[in-house]
C-alpha cells in the first residue's frame, strides 16, 4: 500500500500537478501572464531551455583536453599518461560525491542554492584550469579539473532534479532525452569551436572561460532573476510550488542498503563500468589515433571522433522509444556490447574506414544507455533506487578515473594496438557479465528480460493486487 | 516463452563470435611468419692488412661473414671516406674476400676488393651515408627545399677507430675544421644478425638472418640556426640492379613504436620481375632523446629516389670505388621532423635506425602475447555462452521429462 502511494506521488500525473498549480494560483487571487504561469506549457518550455543551458558550460568544458590533446602535450611536454590525468582528476571527486550530491541538494543547500554553488565550482574550476594553461603549470590544470569535477557531476544531478520537478509524468522521458541530446551535441561543438579559436591571437583557453561564463553562470542567475522579475506576481506561487515539491531528488541515500543489493544488480554495475571505460577514454585519445593510423587530417579526425556524440543525440530518444516498446532489456544490452566490441576490433585490426566503426559505436552507446539504466529500477525496490544509482555513478567514475590513467600508460609503452585490445578486453568482461546476467535472470525467473507487453501485464496485475 | 527465444539467441551469438574469432585469427596468420634460417657469423677487422698492430690510414674495413647452409652473405663496412655498407650475396658457403690493400687505400682503382669466386655472386649492393644536410626552418613547415646550409660531406669526415663488440661495430666521426662539431659527433652502429628476431633497442625493428641494422645518431652537434632541422642523404649503389622504388606499407601493429603505423621500404628488384633482391627498411620515426620515450619520437619522411652521379659516389666512398667498376647510384633524403615538431636545438640529439639486407624484407607480425590475449578475451564469453546454453537445454529436457508425469487426479 505504501509502495503504491509512493509510486503515485513520484510518477504523478501531469494533470494532477497542473491542476494543483492552477488551484494554488487561483487561490492566491492574482491574474498572471501565461508565460509566468508555472503550470503552463510555455513557461515550462522556457524552463526546459534554461535547464538545458544549465549544463552547457560543464559539458562543453568536459572534453576540452581531448580537443586540444596535441597542443597540450606539446606545450607542456607531457606524455599521454600524464595528459590523461586531466580526465582522471575530473572523476576522482565524483567517486565520493555521487552518493552525496543528491543528499546535499536535498537537505543541506536546497536545490537553488545548490545549483548556484555547483555552477560556481564549475566556473572556478575552469578558471583555474585556464590559468594553469596560461602559466604553463600542469599541476594547476589538474587542480582546476578536480574543482571542475566537483561541480560538474553534481550539476547534472541538479539538472535532473529540476527535470523531475517540472516535468513529472509522461514528458519526463522526453525531457531526459532532450537534455542528454543537448549535452552530447554541445560536446561535439567543443571539439570544433576550440580549433577555430586557435587561429585568433587570444590564448585559446580564454575562450573556454568565456563560453563557460556566458552559459552556465549567466544563465543560472538569469534563470533565477527571470523567475524573480517577470514572474513577480507569481513569485509566491513559484516559491510555494518549489517548496511543495520540496526539491527532492526523489532518493534517500543509505549506504547500508549496499549489502542488500541483489546479484543481478552487481552484474549490471560490472556491465556499466566495463562498458563506459571502453568508450570515454577512447574518445579522449581518439583524435591522434585517427590522425596517425588512418592518415586523417586533424579536422577529419575531430569530426570522426565526435560522430559518437552526434549520432547519440538523435538516436537516444529513438532507441529509448524502441526499447520501451519491445522490452527485453538484457538482449538489447548484449547487442550493444557486441556491437561496440565489433567496432573496437574493426578499429584495432583493420584499416577499414573508421566512420563505419565510430557510427556503430555511437549507435551502440545510445542503445546501451537506453537499455541498461532502466534495468536498475527493475531489480531494486524504490527506496533503494537512490543508493543504487548513486553507487553506480560512483563506481563508474572510479573506473573512469583509473582506466583514464591506465589508458595513457598503455599508450605510452605499448601503442594503440594494445590500447584497443585493452578496450576489447574490458568489453569482453562486460559481455561475460551480460551473458551471466541473462542466464541468472532466466534461471531465477527474474523480470529483466520481459517483453514490454509482459511487463505491462505484470504491472497491471501488481496494481490490481494492490487495490 | 523466454526459453524458446533463448536458444536461437545463444546460437546466433555463438556463431557471431566464431566468425569474429576466425577472421581475427586468419588475418593474424597472414602476419605471423617466422624466419627459421640461421647463419654463422665470423668477424674480421681489416682482413689481409699486413701489420695487425697498426691500422690502414684514413679508415678501416670490417668484414662480417654470415654463412648459411648453401649461401653466404658478406657484410663489409668501411670508413674510408663516407661510411659504406656493402652487401654481397653468394650462392656458395665457401666464398671469401680478397683485398689488395695498396690499391684499396689509394682509392683510385676499382677491383681492389673482390669476393671470390666472382661467378658465385648473386646480388650485391652498397649503401653510402653520403651527406648530412641542415636547413633553417623559419616558418616551421618542415619543407627542406629552401635555406639549406652548406652540407656536411661525410666523405671528408675524420673517423675514429671501429669499436667492435661481437657482431656489431661503432664508428664515430667529426667534420674537420668545423666549430659546430667541437663537442659533438656523428656516429653509426652496425649490427649483423645471425638469426631472425627483434632488436633490443628502440625502435625494435624486426630483422631476419639476411639483414643488418645501422643506427645513425647525431649527438651534441651545434645547430647553425635555432630552428634548424636535419636531413640525411643515403645513396644506394648497385651493379646491375639498384633500389628503385620506395614503398610505404601500413601495418596495424604499433606495439614497439607507439603511434607509428607505417614501415618504409626501399626495394631493389629485377626489371620486370616482382622478386625482391634487396631492401632498406625503416620505420618513419626518429628519436630526439637518448631514452627513446614517446615524447622524444619525431616522425620523418623521405624524398623520392633519384639517380645521382656515380663518379661522385665512387670518389666519396672508398668501398664503392674498390668493388664496383661501373656503379649505378640512386639517392634519397630522409628528413627528420614534421611541421610543428620541436627543433633539433631542443635536445641536440637525433637518432634513426635502418635495416639493410638481401632477399625479402621482414614483415611485421603479431607478438604471441597479442594473439594469446585476443584468444582468451574473445574465447571466454563464447565458451560461457555455449556452456550456459547447454546447461539451460539440459534443464529444459529435465523439466520436460518431469512434466511427462501427469498428476493422477
Amino acid at each position: 500500500m505504501a509502495d503504491y502511494e509512493e509510486r503515485q506521488s513520484l510518477l504523478g500525473d501531469g494533470d494532477e500537478g497542473s491542476s494543483t498549480g492552477r488551484h494554488t494560483a487561483g487561490g492566491a487571487g492574482r491574474p498572471m501572464l501565461a508565460i509566468c504561469d508555472p503550470s503552463h506549457i510555455l513557461h515550462r518550455v522556457i524552463v526546459l531551455i534554461f535547464m538545458c543551458f544549465l549544463g552547457f558550460g560543464s559539458y562543453f568544458c568536459y572534453d576540452n583536453p581531448a580537443a586540444l590533446q596535441t597542443q597540450v602535450i606539446q606545450d607542456l611536454s607531457l606524455n599521454t599518461k600524464e595528459f590523461m590525468q586531466l580526465y582522471a582528476w575530473y572523476s576522482w571527486p565524483n567517486v565520493v560525491l555521487c552518493f552525496f550530491g543528491g543528499f546535499l541538494l536535498d537537505r543541506v543547500f536546497g536545490i537553488r542554492l545548490g545549483t548556484i554553488i555547483f555552477s560556481l565550482f564549475v566556473c572556478v574550476g575552469q578558471v583555474i584550469f585556464a590559468t594553469g594553461a596560461l602559466v604553463n603549470h600542469f599541476w594547476l590544470m589538474e587542480v582546476g579539473r578536480f574543482v571542475f569535477g566537483i561541480g560538474g557531476e553534481s550539476l547534472a544531478v541538479a539538472q535532473n532534479t529540476y527535470a523531475v520537478n517540472w516535468f513529472k509524468g509522461k514528458e519526463l522521458n522526453l525531457v531526459f532525452g532532450l537534455q542528454l541530446s543537448m549535452a552530447r551535441l554541445v560536446m561535439t561543438q567543443n571539439m570544433e569551436i576550440i580549433h577555430y579559436n586557435l587561429n585568433l591571437p587570444f590564448p585559446y583557453f580564454l575562450f573556454c572561460l568565456l563560453h563557460m561564463y556566458l552559459f552556465t553562470y549567466v544563465f543560472d542567475f538569469f534563470f533565477l532573476s527571470l523567475a524573480a522579475v517577470t514572474c513577480l506576481f507569481s513569485l509566491i506561487c513559484a516559491l510555494k510550488i518549489l517548496h511543495k515539491e520540496q526539491g527532492k531528488t526523489g532518493e534517500v541515500i543509505k549506504l547500508t542498503d549496499v549489502k542488500d543489493f541483489p546479484f543481478p544488480l552487481w552484474l549490471i554495475f560490472i556491465i556499466c563500468v566495463a562498458y563506459y571505460v571502453a568508450v570515454f577514454p577512447f574518445i579522449g585519445l581518439g583524435q591522434v589515433f585517427f590522425i596517425e593510423k588512418f592518415n586523417f587530417s586533424p579536422a577529419e579526425a575531430r569530426a570522426v571522433n565526435s560522430i559518437v556524440y552526434i549520432i547519440s543525440a538523435p538516436a537516444s530518444p529513438l532507441l529509448g522509444f524502441v526499447v520501451d516498446r519491445t522490452g527485453r532489456n538484457v538482449v538489447w544490452v548484449m547487442i550493444a556490447v557486441v556491437a561496440t566490441l565489433a567496432a573496437h576490433m574493426m578499429l584495432a585490426f583493420t584499416f577499414w574506414n573508421p566512420w563505419i566503426a565510430m557510427s556503430l559505436l555511437g549507435v551502440s552507446y545510445s542503445l546501451l544507455a537506453c537499455a541498461l539504466w532502466p534495468m536498475v529500477a527493475f531489480v531494486v525496490p524504490e527506496h533503494q533506487l537512490g543508493t543504487a544509482y548513486g553507487f553506480m555513478q560512483s563506481i563508474q567514475n572510479l573506473g573512469l578515473a583509473l582506466v583514464a590513467m591506465a589508458a595513457g600508460a598503455i599508450l605510452d609503452t605499448r601503442g594503440y594496438l594494445f590500447l584497443e585490445m585493452f578496450f576489447c578486453i574490458c568489453l569482453c568482461f562486460a559481455l561475460m557479465a551480460v551473458v551471466m546476467l541473462y542466464f541468472v535472470n532466466y534461471l531465477r525467473g527474474g523480470e529483466l528480460n520481459l517483453s514490454a507487453a509482459a511487463r505491462a501485464k505484470l504491472q497491471k496485475e501488481a496494481t490490481s493486487d494492490a487495490e | 516463452m523466454a526459453a524458446a527465444v533463448k536458444t536461437p539467441i545463444s546460437g546466433a551469438a555463438a556463431s557471431l563470435f566464431l566468425i569474429l574469432l576466425f577472421s581475427v585469427l586468419s588475418s593474424a596468420q597472414s602476419y605471423f611468419r617466422g624466419e627459421t634460417t640461421r647463419r654463422n657469423l665470423s668477424v674480421e677487422l681489416n682482413p689481409g692488412w699486413p701489420s695487425p698492430s697498426s691500422r690502414p690510414p684514413n679508415g678501416e674495413l670490417l668484414h662480417v661473414r654470415a654463412v648459411g647452409d648453401n649461401d653466404t652473405l658478406h657484410f663489409l663496412f668501411c670508413s674510408q671516406g663516407a661510411p659504406t655498407l656493402l652487401l654481397v650475396h653468394t650462392n656458395t658457403s665457401s666464398s671469401s674476400l680478397k683485398v689488395n690493400w695498396k690499391e684499396f687505400v689509394s682509392r683510385n682503382v676499382s677491383g681492389s676488393l673482390k669476393v671470390e669466386p666472382e661467378s658465385s655472386v648473386l646480388y650485391s649492393s652498397a649503401t653510402v651515408f653520403s651527406r648530412l644536410l641542415e636547413y633553417d626552418d623559419v616558418n616551421n613547415t618542415a619543407e627542406p627545399t629552401s635555406d639549406l646550409f652548406p652540407p656536411y660531406e661525410l666523405g671528408s669526415f675524420l673517423w675514429s677507430r671501429l669499436v667492435l663488440s661481437g657482431p656489431s661495430a661503432r664508428l664515430c666521426g667529426v667534420a674537420p675544421d668545423n666549430a659546430t662539431f667541437a663537442n659533438g659527433s656523428l656516429c653509426l652502429q652496425l649490427s649483423v644478425f645471425g638469426e631472425g628476431g627483434r632488436a633490443e633497442s628502440w625502435p625494435r625493428l624486426l630483422h631476419t638472418a639476411n639483414s643488418s641494422q645501422v643506427e645513425v645518431w647525431l649527438d651534441g652537434v651545434l645547430p647553425r640556426a635555432t630552428q634548424s632541422r636535419f636531413l640525411l642523404e643515403l645513396q644506394a649503389v648497385g651493379g646491375a640492379y639498384r633500389p628503385s622504388r620506395v614503398e610505404v606499407q601500413r601495418s596495424i601493429d604499433d606495439e614497439f613504436t607507439p603511434s607509428i603505423f607505417k614501415v618504409s621500404r626501399w626495394l631493389s628488384s629485377e626489371n620486370g620481375s616482382s622478386e625482391i633482391l634487396g631492401f632498406l627498411q625503416w620505420k618513419p620515426v626518429a628519436s630526439r632523446g637518448r631514452d627513446s620515450s614517446v615524447e622524444n619520437a619525431t616522425p620523418c619522411h623521405h624524398s623520392a629516389p633519384r639517380p645521382q652521379s656515380s663518379e661522385d659516389t665512387a670518389r666519396a666512398s672508398g668501398l664503392v670505388r674498390a668493388f664496383y667498376a661501373e656503379p649505378q647510384t640512386v639517392g634519397l633524403n630522409v628528413s627528420f621532423g614534421l611541421a610543428g615538431d620541436p627543433f633539433y636545438n631542443s635536445t641536440r640529439f637525433l637518432r634513426w635506425t635502418v635495416l639493410i639486407g638481401s632477399g625479402s624484407p621482414p614483415v611485421e607480425s603479431f607478438s604471441p602475447l597479442v594473439l594469446a590475449i585476443m584468444a582468451v578475451g574473445l574465447g571466454t564469453p563464447m565458451i560461457l555462452l555455449v556452456l550456459g546454453g547447454v546447461y539451460v537445454c539440459i534443464r529444459k529436457r529435465v523439466a520436460v521429462t518431469a512434466a511427462a508425469y501427469q498428476p493422477i487426479n
